[in-house]
């Protein structure tokens, strides 16, 4: 564990009523890395994430932010984007941001000037006079990002933060995300679009009813469930190879080696290399996606 | 902490300030008023000018909409109006008038009884009510003519105040059964109370609309995030209650100018400015009205964090606000028998006591142990409210989606 944590998390369990929402979950988040959390629907990410916030109390267990129990000034260093987004529909844009920034600890005049700064580069400027309701809805969703990090926040706790985004509004939220990491922010983003953590994250915990089901760097996660298969792309009879069980074709995707057990991906290449009727154009280890680890977590329980 | 508060209240001062709705209520309301008043007086003023009556009566007084009028004399003071003939005609008895006033004669006709020189009252009949036919400029009219000039002590007297109508006839047939009885207490009260409630409801509904929008855009996870929920509570409590202040100054203020106005221009209104209201009973009408106000917000707040759209709040509220009208009910109990034991009681009980107190403490001299009393009780019961408002704006109502059943809520107060 590294002594940098930003968030800290250890064996907290909370429960609502007779349901156990967190059970038993530990996790550290580092200072300026992407850390995704995943999980099925009411798995209790929100839940947890709240808890982070100060906004639920755990029901036992300990959760230390940027340095220790959350206190007020640690408040206004975070930024949140809630699932459900939320902003006063009949309130000018300009002036809703000034307030929400004042009450993260800015004065008038910084929050003003920041807020008119990020509209800028949202591409908002004409809109600081808007009402809320007047804005598109991928218009207001970036607003809802600039309240986000309106505040200079050093951690950024976003849920599903590419909701409701056009492919290009996704692009200019991502840059967004990663270039508050690149100068030194911690992001915690909760998502189901596997692809961008892909993309993005370094780090990431899966929960599944409450409890952990993975946890990690994204590439020992992959590795760990790194098949004992290979990938190919070619010509020839692969499954007269030896070391090969079977083998599943998928199209243009190519052909899915699977291995006995004895057998290694180097011996396999060997076999193909000295093999005289065969030609081969790709060979790689069959490592799964995110999304079928997800699916697989998921069904496996 | 106290921070936080302040920047709520700031904040929604000034947004509710430019409401469309407040300041319709608040400035647009008194407007209204000055328009209908101002442009009734200015017909009428039409209506009676020009004619020979302005030019047989002196000072080109107006009569109030009043074509002809009678009067009978069991005082044997006026025995002859007149100049006034045109417009008044003497009755030998009230049969006689009442037949006039059935022909449609004469629109209104006074009854000067025989101790008429000693009291000033006299009795007025009309056909239906109107308050601006209860004027007493013709009967002043009559009163001049007769005793300008034999000037004596006693007369003079009568001569600065020659009627105080104080009961108006509303039965078309005579017979003089249910007379009501027309006091100047009654539109005071009904003003008072007015504003009173009108205010209260006005800023506690807002309150509660802001409650209900911030749950219902969901921005209130991110303000949660940032503030405490009773930190959000009390600084729009504080907020709403300032505008509240606001809108029944300017109501006020619009109430005794109109009264100043009015006064010069010589109407019926005068009544307003001849009540002095003593500066006590304005203090203690705003620490009822702040009283009241809390236990509203108390109970708006509530109801603002329990429901999940603006459809649900206002059906949750009335609960509240129909026993707090009450004493509306009762009004004219109020005014007959102001320290009798129904108004005591509704005084003294915390939802009724501000409506209540208010008008008792406008006709009455209330005893000082009763108020005192009665705002003891109501701190009491608003600590109270308060306490279980604070239980109930917490996370884990105000993030939830769903309304709470009746028999949640006693969970949730527990926390």
């Amino acid at each position: 564990m590294q002594s940098d944590a930003t968030i800290s998390v250890r064996q907290v369990i909370k429960n609502y009523g007779s349901f156990r929402a967190v059970d038993d979950l530990s996790f550290d988040v580092y200072t300026g890395e992407v850390f995704a959390m995943l999980g099925p629907n009411g798995s209790g990410k929100t839940t947890t994430i709240r808890m982070i916030l100060d906004i639920l109390k755990p029901d036992s267990g300990q959760i230390s932010v940027l340095g220790g129990v959350i206190t007020d000034a640690a408040k206004d260093r975070i930024g949140y984007l809630p699932e459900e987004r939320g902003l006063y529909r009949s309130v000018k844009v300009l002036e809703m941001m000034v307030y929400l920034g004042m009450l993260k600890g800015m004065s008038r005049p910084d929050a003003r000037q920041r807020s008119l700064e990020l509209l800028e580069l949202l591409e908002l400027g004409d809109h600081t006079k808007s009402k809320v309701s007047e804005l598109s809805k991928g218009m207001q969703q970036k607003v809802q990002f600039a309240v986000t990090v309106l505040h200079h926040p050093s951690l950024i706790i976003v849920d599903e933060p590419f909701s409701g985004l056009d492919p290009v509004n996704t692009r200019v939220v991502k840059d967004l995300l990663l270039s508050f990491r690149a100068d030194g922010g911690t992001v915690v983003m909760s998502t189901h679009q596997m692809w961008q953590v892909e993309e993005m994250a370094d780090r990431l915990l899966m929960i599944d009813r409450g409890a952990q089901k993975l946890y990690g760097r994204l590439e020992d996660i992959r590795q760990q469930y790194a098949l004992h298969a290979i990938v190919v792309e070619g010509q020839g009879d692969w499954a007269a190879l030896p070391g090969v069980d079977h083998i599943e074709h998928n199209g243009r995707e190519g052909t899915t080696l699977y291995l006995k057990p004895e057998a290694t991906s180097a011996s396999v290449l060997a076999a193909i290399a000295t093999a005289a009727d065969m030609t081969i154009d790709r060979f790689e280890l069959a490592i799964p996606s995110l999304n079928d680890i997800f699916i697989q977590v998921v069904e496996d329980r | 902490m106290t921070n936080h508060i302040w920047q709520v209240f700031a904040y929604e001062l000034q947004r509710n300030l430019r409401r469309k709705g407040f300041l319709f209520t608040t400035f647009g309301i008194p407007i209204l008023a000055y328009i209908l008043f101002f442009g009734y007086q200015f017909i009428s003023s039409r209506s009676a000018g020009g004619e020979d009556i302005a030019t047989t009566i002196t000072e080109s007084e107006q009569f109030q909409g009043i074509e002809k009028a009678g009067y009978v004399d069991h005082s044997g003071l006026f025995t002859d109006p007149g100049d006034l003939r045109s417009v008044l005609s003497p009755y030998a008895n009230e049969e006689s008038a009442q037949q006039a006033m059935d022909a449609g004669e004469i629109d209104i006709y006074y009854v000067f009884p025989e101790n008429y020189l000693d009291t000033g009252d006299i009795v007025a009949y009309m056909p239906r009510f109107s308050i601006a036919q209860a004027t007493e400029s013709l009967v002043q009219q009559l009163v001049y003519a007769h005793f300008a000039q034999n000037v004596d002590p006693i007369l003079m007297s009568r001569l600065i105040s020659p009627a105080a109508i104080n009961e108006v006839n509303l039965q078309r047939d005579a017979t003089g059964e249910t007379t009501t009885n027309f006091d100047v207490d009654f539109p005071v009260i009904y003003l008072f109370v007015m504003i009173m409630m009108i205010s209260q409801f006005t800023t506690n509904g807002y309150l509660m609309q802001t409650i209900i929008e911030e749950k219902e855009t969901k921005l209130i996870e991110i303000l949660i995030s940032a503030l405490r929920p009773t930190q959000l509570l009390i600084g729009k409590i504080l907020a709403l209650g300032v505008l509240g202040l606001v809108q029944i100054a300017v109501w006020l203020g619009a109430v005794l100018l109109l009264a100043q106005i009015a006064g010069d221009v010589g109407t019926t209104l005068l009544f307003l400015l001849n009540i002095s209201i003593p500066t006590g009973t304005v203090i203690l009408f705003l620490v009822y009205f702040v009283l009241g106000y809390l236990f509203f917000a108390a109970v708006y707040g509530m109801v603002g964090a329990i429901s999940n759209s603006m459809q649900e709040g206002p059906q949750f509220a009335v609960i509240f606000v129909l026993p707090a009208v009450i004493p509306l009910y009762f009004m004219t109990i109020f005014i007959t028998q102001p320290d009798g034991a129904l108004a005591t009681a509704l005084s003294l009980f915390p939802i009724t006591a501000p409506l209540s107190m208010v008008m008792r403490l406008t006709i009455s001299t209330v005893p000082a142990w009763q108020v005192i009393l009665s705002i003891v009780v109501l701190i009491l019961t608003n600590v109270g409210m308060m306490w279980l408002a604070g239980r109930l704006f917490r996370v884990n109502t105000l993030l939830s989606g769903q309304t709470p059943k009746l028999r949640d809520i006693p969970k949730l107060l527990r926390g």
